[in-house]
């Protein structure tokens, strides 16, 4: 089973390692991994995807995160609690006399667009969950993948309150931050 | 040569930004004494007084005064230079205890804080000062030892270099640390050092690691030093009251048992809860066993005490957990040592867990009524809610277990014949300080028999290293629980292998005056391993025999007295000697080989398997 964790932390240099050495030394694989600032200044938001066969365990982690004094909140899902996707790139090489590509069915069956191109390669970006961007992958590799990259996993989970507002409100941060 | 202090004088207008550029120019070859000159030129140029910014090394002193803190245990070097430069002012103040190696310094830091109270706090230079800490570091955070460690750390431009004593202690240390965090600039001290000394205490109580680079250490503040306490963090604010829905249910769940069954922990000794927790024992009249680390939570000639649990606990502690319905674990965590096989561990019976950190709560056993909270306050709260009761005939159940061992292990440890035997030295040691000493116990067998021997009466008695089992502990922690309480009479109780790990912190005890007495129960082998391999390696006995160097002579050689007692009529005498001596003293104990220690659980078997012999 995928859990995604959303750990919200303030911004510290060196939090990232504390944060993957609770992994590690459990030895469980973190399958993607993305940091990012969030709407409240100086609050980063990590989002972390792992397999694990144990949800028990899962929790457990979930709490060892939690004890890192620059964490402000950990939250654990699997993927019906929240809306994720991940972003790729495809250079595709378009050199003369290759077959053209099918920018209609890129655009519409796959939704996803060129976003740089020349002479002899085009850059598409396709967003979407692994499974799509999968699809994408195996619909375009006969016109020849020159380079691929993929994204971790970005979430925001179903419930209709943001997840900061879990965390301290402001008026608390400005007396507990210094 | 006049001493020149950079603080001294107030500097002119624009004279900041002249040291700034000074710093940036010459990053990496400027020196105090660089910026000691600029800064006397400026003030005789100006002519002004009044010390007003103070440099990051002064104000980490001031930080230490503010935090209350009378006693480090350090050692210097290069990159924490300009640091014992500013402690040198503070000699009056701050007690700096110059160890003999890093390892000491942090293992007497949590000696000095388990007897105390207060937090430790260790101080080290870069690199290998720095990695010598770790191992009491990591001690200190398996056994929820408060801790302040202080680094030096090559120059904030150098970070990377690889310079000269240049280690990633932030990376080396983040594993076993609670916090820790590295200083680049002197305005950051106060506040990071208030932020150290919570984090330390607070909740679960931990080490934290603080490394200030060289040139925060140097260069002066650029604001007015101002010291206020951190109480509460963002990220960090352990609950201590419980929530009084948890505090019902346990209430509920210990009210319907039929034989409750107490394990008590460190915890309750970390939050200084004996009182209560005694009141709150004497009321359910629920039996108590200890842990390893909660021995003398309640004093041994308690009624309702019944020994303490675990791999080479008390038979009757161990066999009963498969016999109680309801058990109360207070301020424990189900460390493998004490409960075996975890899985087949009081399967029958629902649990009860009081526990600060939550991340405890279900980690090992589930717990059917967690309560989240300090100790004490958890154990104040149930108080009123708990019926009192008279447990007589469950209790007796224990005691009627305690006759079979009494023959088969304690008649046996203390019988006189043979060589002299571990047991009857503790024994001996106990009845002649009538419980009354401080015990720091080193790793091994000699530590499972200062725990089942020793009667305990008074809280805090028993140190030692329970969660790491860090060999080589004793010596240093036992000099800093001597003067983290000096009104206790401190034993180290150290076997042969061991003292050979730190022994060199006789230095420390003797040039500090510090009359902590040392018995070394010498049986020239890693005792314990040996059993280990008699027992399960089928007497293959690799590399646990030791040729032992004369431990009088080596006392004597850092003038510190001492004798070996080899035969059993003198034990006595000898112990008497010892306890009498003025100032430290030394006794060796020329003990029993080939002795076992038992009961024992074998490694991973389950609590009910536990061997009397």
């Amino acid at each position: 089973m995928t859990y995604t964790i959303c750990v919200f932390t303030e911004n510290s240099i060196g939090l990232l390692n504390k944060i993957t050495i609770i992994f590690t030394r459990r030895r469980i694989n973190i399958d993607s991994l993305t940091v990012s600032e969030t709407e409240r200044e100086g609050i980063s938001r990590f989002t972390i995807a792992i397999e694990h066969e144990k949800r028990e365990e899962v929790e457990k982690l979930v709490r060892q995160i939690r004890k890192i004094v620059e964490v402000l909140a950990v939250f654990g899902y699997i993927n019906d609690d929240i809306v994720y996707n991940e972003i790729a790139l495809f250079k595709i090489g378009t050199p003369l006399g290759s077959e053209p590509l099918d920018i209609d069915t890129i655009n519409k069956t796959y939704k996803a667009w060129v976003v740089y191109w020349q002479l002899d390669y085009v850059a598409i970006q396709k967003t979407g969950t692994e499974e799509e961007i999968k699809e994408f992958f195996e619909y375009i590799k006969p016109y020849g993948i020159i380079e691929f990259v993929r994204s971790g996993r970005i979430a925001v989970s179903k419930t209709p309150k943001g997840l900061v507002e879990y965390l301290p409100n402001d008026m608390e941060w400005e007396m507990m931050t210094f | 040569m006049r001493k020149l202090l950079p603080y001294e004088g107030r500097p002119k207008r624009g004279f900041e930004n002249k040291l700034r550029n000074l710093q940036k120019n010459k990053m990496g070859n400027y020196t105090e004494l660089e910026i000691a000159k600029e800064a006397i030129e400026e003030r005789e140029i100006t002519g002004t007084p009044a010390p007003d910014f103070i440099s990051g090394s002064k104000a980490l002193m001031e930080c230490l005064i503010a935090e209350g803190v009378d006693t480090i245990y350090g050692y210097p070097g290069g990159a924490i230079m300009p640091v014992y430069d500013a402690l040198y002012d503070y000699m009056d103040r701050i007690n700096h205890v110059l160890v003999r190696h890093e390892q000491g310094a942090s293992h007497a830091a949590e000696g000095y804080a388990r007897t105390s109270g207060k937090v430790g706090v260790c101080m080290a230079t870069s690199g290998p000062g720095a990695t010598n800490l770790v191992t009491g570091i990591a001690d200190a955070i398996i056994d929820c030892t408060p801790m302040v460690a202080i680094t030096g750390q090559v120059a904030s431009n150098l970070l990377g270099t690889d310079a000269f004593q240049e280690t990633d202690v932030i990376g080396v240390t983040a594993p076993v640390c609670k916090w820790n965090y590295q200083v680049v600039d002197a305005n950051e001290i106060p506040e990071i050092m208030a932020k150290a000394f919570f984090i330390a205490r607070a909740g679960k109580p931990g080490p934290v690691l603080i490394d200030i680079t060289k040139d925060a250490q140097v260069s002066l503040m650029t604001k007015k030093f101002e010291y206020k306490k951190v109480h509460r963090l963002a990220g960090y604010h352990p609950r201590r009251t419980p929530k009084q829905e948890q505090i019902i249910a346990a209430a509920e769940l210990i009210n319907s048992a039929k034989r409750p069954y107490i394990l008590v922990g460190h915890g309750v000794l970390i939050s200084e809860a004996m009182e209560q927790f005694r009141a709150f024992v004497e009321k359910t009249d629920i039996p108590v066993a200890s842990t390893l680390l909660g021995i003398s939570a309640l004093p041994n000639d308690h009624p309702n005490y019944m020994g303490w649990l675990g791999m080479h606990g008390m038979y009757a502690p161990n066999v009963m957990t498969d016999k109680c319905d309801v058990i109360i674990a207070i301020g424990m965590r189900f460390d493998d040592r004490v409960t075996g096989d975890a899985t087949k561990f009081v399967q029958q019976a629902k649990i009860v867990h009081l526990e600060i950190d939550p991340a405890e709560i279900d980690k090992i056993k589930k717990a059917h009524a967690p309560v989240v909270g300090d100790a004490k306050e958890s154990l104040e709260l149930l108080m009123p809610l708990v019926n009192k009761k008279d447990l007589s005939a469950w209790k007796q159940q224990f005691r009627n277990l305690e006759p079979e061992e009494h023959a088969t292990v304690s008649a046996r440890d203390l019988k006189p014949e043979g060589g002299i035997k571990m047991a009857e030295v503790i024994k001996m040691a106990s009845d002649k300080t009538e419980g009354n000493s401080c015990i720091v116990a080193d790793v091994g067998q000699h530590q499972m028999t200062a725990a089942r021997y020793y009667e305990y009466k008074k809280p805090h008695s028993y140190v030692t290293s329970g969660g790491l089992g860090t060999m080589g502990f004793a010596l240093p922690a036992a000099l800093g629980a001597k003067m983290g309480d000096p009104s206790r009479d401190v034993i180290a109780v150290i076997g042969d292998g061991c003292f050979q790990m730190t022994l060199q912190e006789l230095g420390t005890i003797v040039q500090n005056k510090i009359p902590v007495k040392i018995i070394i129960l010498n049986n020239s082998f890693l005792g314990m391993v040996r059993q280990w391999q008699q027992l399960f390696f089928e007497r293959r006995y690799s590399f646990v025999d030791l040729q032992n160097p004369n431990f009088v002579m080596i006392a004597k050689g850092f003038g510190m007295d001492g004798h070996t007692c080899e035969e059993r009529e003198n034990l006595s005498d000898s112990l008497d000697k010892m306890l009498a001596h003025d100032g430290p003293y030394l006794l060796e104990v020329i003990v029993e080989k080939e002795e076992n220690v038992f009961p024992m659980v074998p490694s991973g078997g389950s609590v009910s398997q536990i061997r009397l012999s």
